[in-house]
């Protein structure tokens, strides 16, 4: 059997299988013909790294991955971006290749630089661009330039006002990728094809507050009102014309990596850790300011934090950090203070925040790999994102402080699933990502490796 | 002599191929140059190589690329 799987970056259960059902006719027929259900993400739920988790069944703290940036060893500013040289875990693709099984791969995040495999690979956003290497084999570029030119792996910049421009955009680069991956399933030889179209996340974070009557911007009659159910039915067209080009004997899965619901509000974490005396600037800046060009008083600093979907909180500690002054010994304490603190923040009308706070070792129950945080903290249920900008004179934002931005990630995803010679089965419970590559394996006779994490969904 | 075994033995390892095309291969050298599979198939994957050894070192993820991915990402939203 082959498998195809269509993943639609930060696809929703609540637009998908709830409010929208009906008006897309190609999703609603293969979760009627097979099963289909909410799909829990891994935290962070976040693209990096949500899709190779999904892919080699391992949680973030196996791969090492916490987001698309990552601390370099103990630096105060140093980064690392998420790239594909910091996945050690094999792939759905790279166990199929082992076996002479050929693959054809598009769009998946964290494939760049891409890896030799059985098959073809096209790499993601995560890539400079189209004049680097973004196809494997290397010459395979040319025919994706040919089938589909002017192949994007992103729109420009999504956190824009320029709306009309950004729309075209989205649907330009969804329209290519789509096309691209028709060709290929229709003229290479394959036994398993995924293709990851980032469109309705950059439509999530971009329109969400013109359809959604509950977002705190919602504006009746607007001009981009019905945006987002048209964007959702041209997906729906495209997967329908991907099932057109397979045969009977293929399974298809429909997946997305997270979820999405409106942004209330943006916690500026650092500004908070100002306020409680944890982090002391030689200068409070003007203007809101990145962390990174603000001058720390590190020997009197304890503690400071990143921003995005949540935050991750480091603290200063002696021996570790160049400057730390927090002695090893009082770690553990100092830390369980923090949490404390930080689980009890309220949102701006002094409403306690539904907040998960706690340390890498007892979000993950494991050993992490890589350079954790010290503090994992995600603000009421992931309603408020966290800023790392300092300069507002304020611990809470009405607005992303990177960009406009209407929506913030959800815990789950999306799963629409159908097999050959099964009947339909309706909606699954307790799913997960982690689930994906080890069903893709059973389904084609491919036996799950021991150390996938992730349960086969059948029925 | 002794000697010379030792040095193969650091230069040189075993691979496992499938009968049938240890078979195959052995028929195909026969009246060839190639006095043995082991030669065939090396030369074989020195050529495969030699034509992506290009492609091999281009994907490292360089300075370049992670500034631009960088760049990317903060374009995007992502970082600040």
């Amino acid at each position: 059997m082959r498998v195809l799987v269509i993943g639609l970056d930060c696809a929703t259960p609540q637009l998908v299988f709830g409010k929208w059902l009906d008006e897309l006719p190609n999703i609603k027929k293969l979760a009627s013909q097979g099963a289909y259900g909410k799909l829990k993400s891994v935290i962070p739920p976040i693209t990096c790294p949500a899709w190779m988790c999904m892919v080699t069944s391992k949680p973030p703290n196996r791969l090492g991955v916490y987001g698309f940036r990552n601390r370099k060893g103990n630096s105060y500013k140093e980064i690392r971006i998420a790239n594909s040289s910091e996945i050690k875990e094999k792939t759905v693709w790279d166990i199929l290749s082992g076996l002479g099984k050929k693959s054809i791969v598009v769009g998946v995040p964290q494939t760049f630089p891409p890896k030799p495999l059985n098959g073809y690979l096209v790499t993601s956003f995560l890539t400079p661009s189209t004049n680097s290497q973004f196809t494997y084999p290397e010459d395979f570029r040319n025919e994706v330039l040919e089938v589909a030119p002017g192949y994007m792996l992103d729109v420009e910049n999504f956190r824009t006002d320029r709306k009309d421009g950004l729309l075209k955009e989205i649907y330009d680069m969804t329209e290519k990728r789509f096309k691209l991956m028709n060709h290929l399933l229709k003229t290479k030889e394959w036994d398993f094809g995924m293709v990851v179209e980032m469109g309705p996340d950059r439509m999530h974070h971009a329109f969400w507050k013109y359809f959604d009557e509950k977002h705190k911007k919602y504006v009746p009659g607007n001009k981009y009102g019905g945006e987002m159910l048209r964007y959702y039915r041209f997906l729906d067209g495209k997967i329908g014309e991907l099932l057109e080009v397979i045969d009977d004997d293929t399974a298809v899965l429909v997946v997305s990596d997270h979820g999405a619901k409106p942004m209330k509000g943006c916690l500026c974490i650092n500004e908070w850790l100002i306020k409680e005396g944890y982090l002391k600037l030689k200068s409070y800046p003007s203007t809101p300011t990145k962390f990174g060009k603000c001058e720390v008083d590190w020997e009197n600093t304890k503690a400071w934090g990143w921003g995005g979907y949540y935050s991750r909180v480091f603290l200063n500690v002696e021996g570790r950090e160049e400057q730390g002054i927090i002695p090893q010994e009082k770690f553990n304490e100092e830390r369980e203070e923090l949490i404390r603190k930080l689980r009890a923040i309220c949102d701006p009308e002094g409403r306690p925040m539904n907040s998960l706070v706690d340390s890498p070792e007892d979000i993950y129950h494991d050993k992490c790999e890589g350079e954790t945080a010290d503090i994992m903290a995600f603000f009421d249920d992931l309603y408020f994102r966290a800023a790392g900008t300092i300069g507002h004179n304020s611990i809470y934002l009405e607005d992303n402080d990177t960009g406009p931005d209407d929506a913030v990630h959800d815990w789950h995803g999306i799963f629409a699933m159908r097999k050959p010679g099964a009947q339909g089965k309706g909606e699954v419970k307790g799913i997960s990502l982690i689930d994906i590559a080890p069903t893709v394996l059973s389904l084609m006779d491919v036996g799950v490796p021991k150390d996938m994490v992730g349960k086969v969904i059948t029925w | 002599m002794k000697r010379k075994t030792t040095d193969r033995k650091k230069k040189y390892t075993t691979v496992s191929i499938p009968v049938p095309l240890y078979l195959k291969v052995r028929g195909m050298i026969e009246d060839t140059g190639f006095t043995s599979v082991s030669d065939y198939v090396t030369f074989v994957l020195r050529e495969l190589i030699a034509g992506t050894s290009e492609d091999r070192t281009k994907t490292a993820f360089t300075r370049a690329d992670e500034r631009m991915v960088k760049e990317r990402l903060k374009a995007l939203g992502y970082i600040d």
